[in-house]
């Protein structure tokens, strides 16, 4: 959603080098990388020569076999363009199973598309790209690219492994680079793969990596960025759009990013100076102060991202955003940087990954990296975190988007690595309080609070500003394990204060009792099911991680129909694990009712693929008892 | 009591008044616009369009002649953050060498109250953006400054189109309330337009004819004996028609699942040219009625002309039929050679792209290219074949003709049995069972002498889904068996494209975990390629989840994992159309052995139901024989398409055969 240094991101820049006579038939294909294959890569080879600080020209060839449909998305045959890079040539030949050549697709035949994402509104990045139609399968198509840029900030990251359902048969990186620039170089988990450094000096640096079998995809899985064998590289000199720049240390690169990039974007009118004085009036605690600014940015400003030039790593003015009220992370965040410096309240600008998925800088490489910014307010030994993009989000809440992970934060003496809030597996609570009846005839009415916190706050506020129609598609989906559901009155509370999201809920369903003779069944456990299913696996291989644990109790006191007696109650049961405590409990009371308590409590971790099965045993135990059911018999 | 009466009384006078005065003009917000704090009939609306009003006027230019000017003026009014995305605007144009339109935004301003006072703030050209989107298309984009929840924007664009024959389509409705909304379209009487309007809300509509005149004026040089230049100006009058369309308070519109296009259910109207008559020129017909705007495609160059191209496929085709002399097995033949020799670019079209010799030459095109050379290839061996045009499901239903209507093309050969329409554009579509995105109401079929004809597109034909299972209950709840599954027509359609999507390894993985974590074995299917036969999956089976034990008796649902556990419709009511695409029959056979030592103490009783007007029925039936119990479970649904009038007994109809389908057998130790 909220991109930082969008251009240049994600993809691998992949160029041609001198046309080989090779065999292009898929018979010379060996089997083992056939093996779980959708394609293979032939060949997949990049020469990147870097000849100063203000040029790089990147060639890629690729050789791609594609053995089926679902090979096709491994073609890769793309490349972005913009002002400050061109390319001198694309170029893409097929050949059918047995090597004859039967397409050749010029540049002109290469499709060329504007390359905004859904959140950008506009920018001057476009992409040309292969739009072949297979005639059959398998096939090769041999891809080539040169690409020539200005940018050397960005050298591109090399994955020896594209992805999951994909082999290689040979893949060869060449860098030549001068002297004098500071290249450094960072490998990761080489460890097991048939990789093999070629040459490195002080002015090249060459791999080579052959016969690297297919992976399957295993649910659970850390990114495949953390999972296989790469290549990071950059540039103690570099070149950014128009800007020369230095990353000998986090300190250098914080200081260059602060006084070249980021010097004067914050001045901000008078007029908005005076306004912003007023607002905070005779506030001093500098916290107080922040809350009152982050709530003015939060109602003055939404999020729009315009990336043209130097646009996309460098904020848009303060006064422009102050005018406009919109603006990207950066922008967003270096204007309510601005105006926390008008009550004399530091802050601090920083680069990271925004996403679900928890991933840090590379604290150990100092490069650009990152695709997202936020804003970090000292407190005392800690920082209190903003993000400025959020309309919606409590003061200093992180959520699931920027929690938990290596930052960087660009201070004036310099920039400095660190970690964002960690949300503690037992404060992402969900708490949940109610009642329910079941009538004669096995129909359901009930009334349930569910307060939410830590980090399952985020996945439940966001109901709040749903549509009725949307809202009623959530709650059915939400217990669809409760047939015939009926909502009745919902009301919300949102305390941002504290960051608790609670939903008051009526509901009702009918036949939630089965009736079959003269006995009524039903599950006891109505409100608050475990309903994921962990898949059975044969052979797993690869870890597995729980990014974020949560607690959820809940206690629901239950009125059983007139006429009725009980035939069977589920015992009360308990589950103690290196996952997590699972416990449930079903208590008695007089007047045909009963108090149905559980607690399910579960461990965030990284676990090796032999624990894999433990896991899956574990939750499917969760599953079982909470699908517990009462036997009741009419008198 | 009379007091609290008057009282009420006069409370509602105070109110009524109150009503928003508005102005709709540019630059005309009021402060009771700013002060709104929600739409007064949807409370949930994070935006609302207060009004929009658009002219579409043909205009004259004494050196381009007519061309096309449009003028829109919007206001719209933000009420929450998640309408932020109203701020941001786009209007696409045309962008080639042949047609290359203009379009401005200007008058664009953001109102905010400011202290009970109106601030504007004006759009800037940094807040304005001109896209290229492709090589026809380019986009201009403006994003409004100093939005805030409760803010006004206010903003005017113009398109002006060479082409004057091209009127804007205009939506009355979208995903937000439309309070007013006005087009008007003015147009010579050379010009007849065709209006085609749509949706389940009509706006009102009036026309009038305006005296219009132009004046050309031109000039001519004498050479003669005096040379000189003489002037002349000629007035040439002719009446206007202009038709205005006013759309008042039409609701959001929301989208629902198992809807077939949210777009067919817009209030809407396109303008099609259907004729120009000139004075001292004879008609020109472009379309009136569907069998002339059939006509005027069939006469497009790549269209008709396509169709009676022969050469390039003859030699080969002599082949492909050689020892073939039943009619049904050439059509096969024809159709799957076809198949196989041409892929489908994603490209859709009833015009040829390539060209139905140069697609054959690569062996890709678009669908044009593909279906029109299959009815080449067709006629051409003998038979009665005719194209058939047709608006896919996601171009949604054309009330009205007009060439716009159409987006796609398949063939039908016309036999004494009725109609067989073909599409070789997908891998796993058979005769009359077309690929799921054509299944869209009405096709067109064209003759070779131009005349037309409608065909019902919807199939008839059930796809069954039947499903053979015997397992054995051990003492301990543990379940073994056997199963075997047989899919026609559009079931089998899907079973393949789900066998294609993924490796056999990952099929079965999927079949056992979302099957209650059965261990499957013995797998095996038949019939994957052969696509006129029935797809058979046959396998065998564990399962240790299946079964319940509670209290020392067993407790089970004899369907296990293949029982409809959740009403698919959950929603209270509907406003559009359920659209299953095709009738179709679940029907199941199962036979049970229950263990030894065991008997049973309750079985759920048969039933049989059935909808009205036959839409569908669901029969239980189940019999207990010793230590076998054997059922049969059939739902039926008889019709592709249930009307929102039915809805109510469709949702309980399901929610019958759910409360059966979970229900129990309980199983006693004797």
């Amino acid at each position: 959603m909220k991109k930082l240094f969008c251009a240049f991101f994600f993809f691998l820049f992949l160029v041609n080098s001198s046309a080989q006579k090779s065999d292009y038939s898929i018979l010379s294909i060996p089997d083992s990388l056939k093996q779980n294959a959708n394609a293979v890569l032939r060949l997949d080879q990049m020469d990147i020569l870097i000849a100063s600080q203000r040029s790089m020209n990147i060639k890629t060839q690729r050789i791609v076999s594609v053995l089926n449909d679902k090979g096709l998305n491994d073609i890769d045959a793309f490349s972005h363009y913009d002002k400050t890079t061109s390319i001198k040539n694309i170029e893409a030949i097929v050949y059918d199973a047995f090597g004859n050549e039967i397409k050749k697709i010029k540049r002109k035949d290469f499709k060329d598309q504007s390359a905004v994402s859904g959140s950008t509104l506009f920018s001057d990045n476009r992409v040309l790209y292969l739009d072949y139609t297979p005639i059959s399968y398998p096939f090769t198509i041999v891809y080539t690219c040169e690409v020539e840029t200005s940018n050397t900030a960005f050298i591109p990251q090399w994955y020896f492994l594209g992805g999951y359902y994909l082999s290689v048969e040979k893949c060869v990186l060449n860098v030549t680079f001068p002297k004098d620039l500071g290249f450094k170089k960072k490998e990761f988990r080489f460890n097991g793969f048939n990789i093999k450094k070629t040459e490195e000096t002080d002015t090249k640096l060459s791999y080579l990596a052959t016969n690297l079998v297919a992976q399957k995809q295993e649910d659970l899985s850390p990114n495949p960025s953390d999972l296989f064998p790469k290549v990071m590289m950059g540039l103690e000199n570099f070149h950014l759009e128009g800007v020369d720049g230095k990353a000998t240390t986090w300190e250098a690169f914080g200081k260059w990013y602060g006084e070249k990039i980021l010097t004067g974007t914050t001045i901000l009118p008078e007029e908005t100076k005076v306004k912003i004085k007023a607002l905070v009036g005779n506030e001093k605690d500098p916290v107080k102060k922040a809350k009152i600014i982050y709530d003015y940015v939060q109602k003055k400003s939404r999020y729009v991202n315009i990336a043209v030039g130097i646009g996309g790593w460098k904020p848009m003015l303060a006064s422009d955003v102050d005018r406009l009220g919109y603006g990207d992370c950066k922008a967003l965040s270096n204007y309510t940087k601005a105006l926390l410096e008008v009550v004399d309240v530091p802050s601090y600008n920083t680069i990271l990954y925004g996403d679900r998925y928890k991933s840090d800088i590379q604290s150990d490489f100092v490069s650009m990296q990152g695709n997202h910014m936020i804003l970090a307010v000292p407190n005392e030994n800690n920082y209190i975190w903003l993000e400025c993009t959020s309309q919606d989000d409590p003061f200093g809440y992180q959520g699931v988007f920027t929690d938990d992970r290596d930052v960087l934060v660009v201070k004036p003496e310099g920039g400095e690595i660190v970690r964002t809030k960690i949300y503690d597996d037992k404060g992402n609570t969900q708490d949940g309080k109610g009642t329910y009846t079941i009538d004669e005839t096995g129909n359901f009415s009930g009334v349930l609070k569910i307060a939410s916190r830590g980090s399952q706050y985020a996945s439940k506020s966001r109901v709040e500003t749903m549509q009725p129609n949307e809202k009623e598609e959530h709650y059915k989906d939400y217990w669809d394990n409760i047939n015939n559901l009926k909502l009745g009155k919902i009301t919300f509370t949102n305390d941002k204060e504290n960051v608790r999201f609670t939903e008051d809920i009526q509901v009702s369903a009918s036949n939630y009792g089965t009736l079959s003779g003269n006995k009524m069944i039903f599950v006891v456990d109505a409100f608050n099911q475990y309903t994921g299913n962990i898949k059975r696996m044969r052979n797993r291989k690869n870890p597995f991680q729980i990014q974020r644990g949560y607690l959820d109790t809940d206690e629901i006191e239950i009125s059983l129909p007139a006429g009725y007696s009980i035939e069977f109650l589920p015992s009360n049961y308990e589950l103690k694990g290196k996952f997590g405590e699972y416990k449930t409990e079903i208590i008695k009371k007089e007047n045909n009712k009963l108090t149905y308590k559980r607690s399910m409590f579960l461990n965030k971790g990284k676990y090796s693929n032999k624990e894999y099965d433990e896991y899956r045993l574990f939750m499917e135990q969760v599953s079982r008892n909470d699908n517990a059911k009462i036997i009741l018999t009419k008198n | 009591m009379k007091i609290i009466k008057l009282f009420s009384l006069s409370v509602i006078l105070l109110i009524a008044p109150k009503a928003i005065s508005q102005e709709f003009k540019l630059g005309k917000v009021s402060v009771a616009e700013l002060e709104q704090k929600v739409h007064p009939k949807d409370t949930s609306a994070v935006a609302a369009v207060l009004y929009k009003k658009g002219v579409s006027r043909m205009e004259f230019d004494q050196n381009d002649g007519f061309y096309m000017m449009t003028e829109v003026e919007t206001r719209i009014k933000i009420y929450k953050k998640e309408g932020y995305e109203w701020a941001n605007q786009q209007v696409w144009y045309y962008n080639t060498t042949n047609l290359k339109e203009r379009v401005f935004f200007t008058d664009a301003n953001t109102y905010n109250l400011v202290n009970g006072k109106i601030e504007k703030t004006k759009l800037k050209s940094d807040g304005s953006f001109d896209e290229v989107i492709s090589k026809y298309r380019g986009q201009k984009k403006i994003t409004m400054p100093n939005v805030k929840e409760g803010s006004v924007i206010e903003f005017r664009y113009t398109i002006k189109c060479p082409n004057e024959g091209i009127i804007r389509d205009w939506d009355f409705q979208t995903s937000i309330p439309v309070n007013y909304s006005e087009l008007k379209v003015a147009y010579p009487e050379y010009y007849v337009f065709k209006p085609v309007q749509k949706g389940y809300l009509f706006p009102k509509a009036t026309t009038l004819k305006n005296p219009k005149s132009i004046t050309i004026n031109s000039k001519e040089r004498n050479v003669g004996l005096v040379s000189g230049t003489s002037f002349s100006s000629d007035k040439i009058d002719y009446l206007e028609t202009e038709v205005t369309y006013v759309a008042q308070d039409f609701p959001a519109l929301k989208d629902e699942s198992f809807v077939n296009n949210i777009d067919n259910y817009t209030a809407s109207v396109q303008h099609e040219l259907s004729l120009t008559h000139f004075p001292n020129s004879p008609i020109k017909e472009y379309s009136t009625d569907w069998n002339s705007v059939v006509r005027t495609i069939y006469e497009y160059d790549d269209f008709g002309p396509e169709l009676n191209k022969t050469g390039y496929f003859e030699e080969d085709l002599k082949k492909v039929l050689t020892g073939l002399n039943g009619q049904d097995e050439r059509i096969w033949a024809i159709f799957n050679y076809v198949k196989a020799t041409i892929k489908w670019n994603g490209y859709t079209g009833y015009s040829c792209d390539s060209g139905v010799k140069k697609a054959y030459k690569e062996k890709t095109g678009n669908i044009a290219d593909i279906n029109l050379m299959l009815t080449a290839m067709l006629r051409s061996s003998g038979l009665t074949a005719n194209p058939v045009l047709v608006s896919t499901r996601s171009n949604g239903i054309a009330l009205f003709p007009n060439r716009n209507a159409f987006n796609y093309v398949i063939a039908a050969i016309e036999t004494p049995d009725g109609y067989i329409l073909l599409d070789a554009t997908d891998k796993y579509s058979i005769p009359n069972v077309l690929p799921f995105r054509t299944l869209n109401w009405l096709g067109r079929l064209i003759r070779k002498d131009g005349s037309s004809q409608e065909i019902d597109l919807m199939p008839k034909k059930t796809s069954n889904d039947f499903v053979f299972m015997n397992y054995d209950i051990n003492a301990e709840g543990k379940v073994t068996g056997k199963a075997r599954r047989q899919c026609t027509d559009y079931n089998a359609m899907i079973a393949r494209e789900n066998f294609e999507k993924l490796k056999e390894e990952e099929y079965l993985e999927k079949l056992e975990n979302n099957n209650g974590k059965i261990e499957v074995s013995e797998y095996s299917r038949t019939n994957e390629k052969e696509l006129l036969s029935p797809t058979l999956e046959t396998y065998s089976f564990t399962g240790n989840d299946l079964c319940e034990i509670i209290g020392g008796k067993i407790y089970v649902s004899p369907m296990l994992f293949f029982s409809q556990d959740k009403n698919p419709f959950k929603q209270e009511s509907r406003e559009y159309p359920v659209d299953f695409g095709y009738p179709f029959m679940d029907k199941y056979n199962i036979t049970i052995k229950i263990p030894e030592g065991f008997a049973v103490e309750t079985l759920p009783t048969a039933v049989a139901y059935s909808m009205e007007n036959n839409l569908g029925s669901f029969k239980f039936n189940i019999a207990a024989n010793g230590d076998v119990l054997q059922l049969m479970i059939v739902n039926q649904i008889n019709e592709a398409i249930i009307n929102t009038e039915q809805y109510e007994m469709l949702k309980e109809y399901y929610k019958g055969m759910v409360a059966k389908e979970t229900e129990k057998i309980v199983l006693k130790r004797i």
